[in-house]
């Protein structure tokens, strides 16, 4: 049967368990808003009973260890949808000022060719007026720097991605350095009674950041965490990682290569790595095509036109429009040949007042280009694309927001420090420690009882 | 499952949520139109785009119409004007014919059918704001002018073509006819027939005069034939400009139902997300400083 001290070392130990308890609580509270912050639980167990003969008595507590509470699933969940929500977002930015080229702002396309399209209807009425005559170049002009502006504002958007790509990558190989470094201090601290803490809080943190740039997949092995992207590339295997480099492509664009060197630039998916390549390399350049074919081809049909009919001194028609060789760059490069209101080719007889070809310049943007389409229907085409792969991109990005929302609440439910429960906690432990610290007085004044018995003074 | 106290992260999404909802309605009701950026509506963008091009032509062709018509109507006026002095040189050219007058009278009457023609001439070369209009396609030279060589005395210096004008999306309308056609036609020649007369009456031969009447006669119906020309084209202008100002009407309100706003509906909207974004902040304001600490009393 155990004597007074053993009730002074249960008191002892629940002191120290309590202590240890407020202590977390205590830091739970001051992380309560640390970005990747998991709460802390402290364990308690209860010690060994001691046997006195059929006498069983409790033996104190022990505090098991500090555990912090996490799901793996939950994280791995958002994890995803945090690359795709970012590869939304990434795209919906960079069409927002390609939008705006396409927007009715008086200099875009939809403007200049009603513009250029009105002057040739009123030439139509006044063959013969000079200044008529001159409108129709200028309108031309208009015309042609609305399709210059629109393709260089394409390429800038274009530009501005392929900077993202550089920049993500950097920072894709820094964050790839610091996981491998955590994750060698994880496995050389990470006994099977201590979990990570503060080490994991940290990586959990660093793979959903790397998760926001790019798309990954993570599997657990003897090393540790191994990190790769979507198709398999490794970032990160346990604590060695591996470094994504840039290289100029034969395209002047920026290629991702994987550590070995190989283009993985079209299997990289998710993030704003995955958005910037995909606006880059597969959404704008579908712009550009629409738009230098229609720049090319209503140059084409125009120049024919103009070539059938005669200007003002009687000679034939010469080519409107100039655009290069060749339908790339067409719209970037298109601009009117034309010097002077006189070389506009709308007499069809050669006399200055006949407007016989003017029907003829007229039709060439009314009727339907080698693409089967009129300059008109291609143009408002390419409108609704750019229109619905923005709208589209944003709804994605919206829809993916509602969801991480509730799963991050779910995580949060899960790991999340709860002030109220830690307050709730803090009395508690405040209360058990109380308690034991009456256990230690009390058994001290009972020693002095104890030790008044045999003696005639007092201690 | 354990319930999470801290509602800021929904809160927050609420918030944004609604300020968002009213920074749309702001926008609509500010500017006036649902649709200000490809995006926000792509097949009402696109169908924009048709609206702007079709408005811009629908008032140019309005502009057209009314400068045509100043034109079409000066020729309409000038032919009256040919076929009034016409029937002069007719009723001039019966009296000739009637045997009654001596040599000075005819003379007289010769003169006053040089006149006649001389009118006519100078209604031939009618020119609106500096542009020949009965020179076929030659616009800048009057179309007839003195030629001594010529059997009529005069000669035609335009050609035998026409100008249409774009009144409509494929409509063209043609604005005139040539004075090879009008005046000096093969089979009525107007010019030729008053020279005619004029040379008949100056020879005094009774049956000359009565045949070279006859003819002259003859292409009064042909004129007013050609009067009827333009009175189609003026009726047909002024037709087009109704139909176009109706055409206008029906853009703009397509327009307005594409990318404008019922402004009721935009102030509706904006109050509603005012109330909605006033509701979140209030519910914010209240939920958020509860905490558990606000009951516990200080320790002592």
């Amino acid at each position: 049967m155990g004597g007074l001290n053993t009730s002074l070392l249960i008191g002892m130990q629940a002191l120290e368990a309590n202590q240890a308890a407020l202590n977390t609580t205590s830091n739970n509270i001051a992380n309560s808003n640390t970005a990747g912050y998991t709460r802390e639980v402290a364990n308690f167990s209860e010690n060994e009973e001691n046997l006195d003969g059929d006498q069983v008595s409790g033996g104190g507590v022990t505090l098991e260890g500090i555990q912090s509470i996490r799901d793996e699933l939950l994280n791995l969940q958002i994890q995803q949808q945090t690359s795709q929500q970012s590869s939304a977002d990434t795209i919906s930015s960079g069409l927002s000022s390609v939008e705006e080229l396409f927007s009715s702002n008086g200099e875009d396309i939809a403007t200049t060719l009603s513009a250029f399209s009105s002057s040739l209807s009123a030439l139509s009425a006044s063959p013969s007026s000079s200044s008529a005559q001159e409108a129709v170049v200028t309108a031309g002009q208009n015309l042609a720097q609305s399709f210059n502006t629109t393709a260089n504002g394409l390429t800038t958007a274009q530009s501005a991605a392929d900077q993202q790509v550089t920049q993500t990558v950097t920072s894709i190989n820094s964050i790839t350095q610091q996981i491998a470094q955590l994750n060698s201090q994880l496995s050389s601290t990470n006994t099977s009674e201590t979990n990570g803490g503060t080490l994991e809080d940290q990586r959990d943190e660093l793979v959903q950041q790397l998760s926001s740039l790019t798309g990954i997949s993570i599997t657990q092995s003897s090393d540790g965490e191994v990190i790769t992207t979507g198709n398999g590339t490794p970032l990160v295997m346990g604590g060695q990682s591996y470094s994504l480099q840039t290289t100029t492509g034969s395209n002047g664009f920026q290629q991702v290569l994987d550590s070995n060197g190989n283009n993985i630039t079209s299997d990289i998916s998710g993030g704003t790595l995955g958005g910037a390549i995909q606006l880059r390399d597969t959404i704008i350049p579908g712009f550009q095509t629409s738009l230098d074919d229609l720049a090319s081809q209503l140059a084409a049909k125009f120049n024919t036109a103009q070539e059938a009919g005669y200007d003002s001194t009687g000679s034939a028609g010469q080519a409107f429009f100039s655009v290069p060789t060749g339908t790339t760059g067409a719209a970037a490069g298109i601009s009117v040949a034309l010097t002077s209101g006189s070389q506009v080719a709308y007499s069809s007889d050669g006399t200055s007042g006949s407007n016989g070809n003017v029907a003829n310049l007229t039709s060439a943007l009314t009727t339907a280009l080698s693409s089967g389409q009129t300059a008109t229907a291609a143009y408002s085409s390419l409108v609704y694309q750019v229109g619905s792969a923005s709208s589209n991109a944003t709804a994605q990005s919206s829809a993916l927001g509602t969801s991480l929302l509730q799963l991050t609440n779910q995580q949060s439910s899960v790991s999340g420090v709860d002030v109220d429960e830690e307050t709730t906690n803090l009395i508690r432990y405040q209360t058990a420690y109380e308690a034991a610290a009456r256990i230690v007085s009390t058994v001290q004044a009972l020693n002095t009882v104890t030790l008044d018995m045999g003696s005639g003074q007092s201690y | 499952m354990r319930v999470f106290s801290n509602m800021v992260p929904d809160i927050l999404a609420d918030m944004q949520q609604t300020q968002s909802a009213l920074n749309v309605a702001l926008q609509q009701v500010s500017t006036g139109k649902s649709v200000s950026i490809p995006s926000d509506n792509p097949s009402a963008s696109a169908d924009m785009v048709q609206n702007t091009i079709e408005s811009a032509n629908v008032d140019q062709y309005t502009q057209n119409i009314s400068s045509v018509l100043a034109t079409v109507e000066s020729a309409n006026s000038a032919l009256s004007s040919v076929v009034t002095s016409v029937t002069q040189a007719v009723s001039l050219g019966t009296e000739g014919a009637n045997g009654t007058n001596n040599s000075t009278s005819l003379a007289t009457l010769a003169t006053q059918v040089q006149g006649i023609l001389s009118d006519v001439i100078s209604d031939a070369n009618t020119a609106v704001s500096g542009t020949y209009i009965f020179g076929g396609t030659v616009t800048d030279t009057a179309p007839y002018t003195a030629d001594s060589s010529s059997s009529t005395g005069y000669t035609y210096n335009g050609n035998n073509d026409s100008n249409s004008v774009a009144i409509g999306d494929n409509l063209n309308v043609q604005v005139n006819l040539p004075g090879s056609q009008i005046f000096s036609n093969s089979t009525n020649n107007v010019i030729g027939a008053l020279s005619s007369l004029v040379t008949a009456l100056q020879s005094g031969n009774s049956s000359q005069i009565e045949s070279a009447t006859t003819t002259v006669n003859s292409t009064i119906n042909y004129l007013s034939q050609q009067e009827g020309f333009y009175s189609n084209a003026e009726n047909q202008l002024n037709s087009q400009e109704t139909y176009l100002k109706q055409d206008t009407v029906t853009l703009t309100t397509q327009a307005t139902n594409l990318v404008g706003i019922d402004e009721a509906t935009a102030a509706t909207n904006l109050s509603e997300a005012e109330t909605a974004n006033s509701a979140a902040l209030a519910a914010a304001a209240k939920v958020l400083p509860d905490s558990l600490l606000n009951y516990l009393s200080t320790p002592s």
